[in-house]
């Protein structure tokens, strides 16, 4: 072969290689499902979208679920290379997205009959996926964010069932006190986990317009009648409900603390199920109940308190029709079943009749069904900093630092002293 | 006068200078200037992070001074936690660098065991003392448990009265060593026939501390309380992965509030404002420091 040869066919080589790399699409995908068996269902919807579609790779860009929300994502939508898709909580963090131009509008990619593949409620006023009309986030689960998880067996030792009442959890907590035992393990370091459950109920005692106004800051909190829901967690203060250190905790530790029986109780999100296999030892028994009954005359008094998540495609994504593709394959029926396993309750139609849920699951989609209102976390729906200063006053009640009307007071001053929208 | 014959021109006229200074001029202005300046402005926007800012004039500061009383209790509590590195940073340094100033068998292993914490990362010291001094299954409280000490165990890190001194401890083990390095060099350069003057003369190991040892390390002591208390206002990490700045606001520093505001609460504007807040008081602290210092220094005759 002579030299002039060899070098073309070197040259014909290159440009063979640099065509087939064109071809090649690298769809980047961000999101904070990290651990768990969540993370092993995405891995599989994603490795069998790659092998549907032949020259697309689908890069994961991932981090912990702090981390993404605090810094990992706003980095990444700043940056010149944004990714295609990224995981995104309906409410205000969508709404906000939409406003600062980051949301792909789905609503015309939706028309061809995907939307009808989603239940009803997926993009009602009010679900936090769409703006004036205009479908954004496309919802993947269904996530309570906070239920009473309990220790089957020391209910048990204890002849205790899930109370209905609060009055009922009162005198259960005292029982669990007066055996040596932590009724309540929460790791508050971050302020929501307690905050979540506190919100839910403040929703099932102060009326939602109070409560809207207040988070609004169209009221003071006083006004709108927050004290009661702060009186509640100093009575839970009071009968020595909570694990010693929980404002030093972390979310993660104090679910595995629950799962290692340091504590009998745990408010916590439905994504606990996930975790199970990591952290519970085999035959572990536990279940779940909804915050008690507090007050049965106001309406949404069995509410329960979730949010839906999913993904959103940017608006500038490098590769719109490959990105909508994932997301039409995502939410397929098969795909969703297999997410749905993996401990997610789906908003796609026919999914929770078709999926093996495990039996948790099962419980809190029964719970959903059977709830009279749907409560959304504060931290998803209003202005961040004013619902982390209803979290913190909710934990100086609960920990015994301040008395409820204490709370109350450094709450309104709080919020009183930030801009108002 | 040799140049003048060979026919050479000064290189040192005033445009020549300019090109051969701009490319670190260019690079100074682009990651220094540029990004100072325009933290200025945003410091005065109110601004998400998400959608455009919007100018909002002495806003930011007024609430940073005058209506954040998380902000104004961070400086109080920084000033605290240099005050404790003072003490278990750099003189326990001092009292450790002259215990192990010595050339016997087994001194050198133990300054670099002494020294040892400096190899860490501030996060790896951080998240391994969290550990350490967890309530549950924390070593600490372990060891007090397995000796009958049950109500002496306490949820160090998630109680308002300890998260504070918890974390000076950790800081000052973390650093005490490298303070020990800096008075140790020092203490070698000491000629040793002052020592043996003074031992002739009836001063005990102690006076001579007092009267040759801390006079000569005067240079050193001021660069490290320089060091400490500058450092201390930078305090973020430990901080960060310890307590995250709780319990309620207990550990609160200036850095970690600046960073909470900005990005869990995304209002990146305010934080900005308290960035600016930061860098000025660090700036006045220094340069008084320096001027009291450098006056202390004049020699008299």
């Amino acid at each position: 072969m002579t030299l002039v040869s060899r070098l073309a066919a070197t040259c014909a080589m290159a440009l063979l290689a640099a065509s087939s790399a064109l071809a090649d699409v690298e769809l980047r995908i961000t999101h904070p499902i990290s651990s768990g068996a969540g993370k092993d269902a995405f891995d599989k919807i994603v490795a069998a979208f790659e092998a549907a579609n032949p020259g697309v790779t689908v890069k994961q860009i991932v981090f912990d679920d702090d981390i993404y929300s605090d810094t990992g994502l706003i980095t990444q939508l700043q940056s010149n290379e944004v990714p295609d898709i990224y995981f995104q909580w309906a409410g205000y963090p969508m709404q906000r997205d939409a406003q600062a131009g980051y949301a792909g509008d789905l609503t015309a990619a939706m028309a061809d009959g995907w939307k009808d593949t989603f239940i009803d409620s997926a993009f009602a006023p009010g679900s936090g996926t769409s703006v004036d009309g205009k479908i954004y986030l496309v919802p993947v689960s269904l996530d309570v964010t906070n239920t009473l998880w309990y220790n089957k067996s020391i209910f048990a030792e204890n002849n205790l069932t899930p109370p209905a009442t609060w009055d009922e959890f009162l005198a259960a907590i005292k029982v669990l006190v007066a055996a040596g035992e932590t009724p309540i393990i929460t790791g508050n370091n971050e302020l929501w986990p307690l905050g979540n459950w506190a919100s839910h109920i403040a929703a099932r005692t102060v009326p939602a317009a109070e409560y809207d106004a207040a988070f609004r800051q169209q009221k003071t909190f006083a006004e709108a009648g927050f004290l009661k829901p702060l009186e509640l967690m100093q009575q839970l203060a009071e009968a020595g409900a909570f694990n010693k250190d929980m404002q030093g905790l972390g979310a993660d530790p104090a679910m595995a603390g629950f799962f290692q029986e340091a504590a009998v109780m745990h408010p916590i999100g439905s994504w606990l199920v996930g975790s199970e296999g990591d952290l519970a030892a085999p035959g572990f028994a536990y279940g779940q109940f909804d915050t008690p009954v507090i007050d049965p005359s106001l309406p949404g008094s069995k509410s329960v308190i979730g949010t839906m998540t999913g993904f959103i495609q940017h608006a500038k994504a490098a590769h719109p029709a490959e990105a909508t593709a994932f997301l039409k394959f995502l939410t397929a029926q098969d795909q969703a079943i297999l997410w749905s396993t993996s401990g997610a309750i789906s908003p796609v139609k026919g999914v929770a009749d078709k999926a093996k849920l495990p039996v948790q699951m099962k419980g809190m989609a029964d719970m959903l069904a059977g709830a009279d209102a749907m409560v959304s976390p504060p931290d998803t729906t209003y202005p961040v900093p004013v619902a982390e200063a209803y979290y913190q006053a909710a934990a100086y009640a609960a920990s015994g630092e301040r008395s409820a009307t204490d709370a109350l007071k450094w709450l309104d001053e709080t919020v009183g002293a930030m801009p108002k929208p | 006068m040799a140049g003048r014959n060979t026919g050479f021109q000064p290189i040192s006229s005033g445009a020549t200078n300019l090109l051969f200074v701009a490319p670190a001029m260019i690079l100074f202005g682009l990651f220094v200037l540029w990004p100072l300046g325009s933290s200025v402005y945003y410091a005065f926007t109110s601004w998400s992070g998400y959608t455009k800012p919007e100018w909002v004039g002495l806003d930011n500061f007024r609430r940073a001074i005058f209506h954040d009383p998380v902000h104004i209790a961070s400086y109080l509590h920084v000033t605290l936690y240099i005050l404790g590195t003072l003490v278990l940073e750099v003189s326990f340094g001092l009292v450790m660098a002259v215990v192990l100033n010595s050339d016997r068998a087994g001194f050198s292993i133990m300054r670099g065991m002494f020294f040892s914490p400096m190899v860490l990362s501030m996060t790896a010291a951080g998240v391994l003392w969290a550990f350490v001094l967890d309530y549950r299954l924390g070593l600490l409280n372990s060891v007090l448990r397995g000796v009958g000490l049950d109500d002496w165990a306490q949820p160090w890190l998630s109680q308002p009265a300890t998260a504070l001194i918890a974390i000076m401890f950790v800081s000052g083990w973390r650093f005490s060593g490298f303070y020990m390095v800096i008075f140790f060099a020092a203490l070698r350069r000491i000629p040793r026939s002052i020592y043996e003057a003074a031992t002739l003369d009836g001063a005990t190991p102690i006076k001579q501390f007092f009267t040759i040892t801390l006079p000569l390390l005067r240079q050193q002591m001021l660069t490290c309380v320089l060091l400490a208390v500058t450092g201390g206002f930078a305090g973020f990490d430990l901080f960060f992965t310890m307590t995250n700045g709780g319990p309620f606001d207990a550990t609160q520093v200036p850095a970690t509030w600046i960073i909470r505001q900005g990005f869990d609460n995304n209002q990146l504007g305010y934080a900005t404002a308290m960035t600016v807040i930061l860098a000025v008081v660090v700036l006045i602290v220094a340069v008084v420091y320096l001027r009291v210092t450098e006056r202390g220094n004049h020699v008299r005759y």
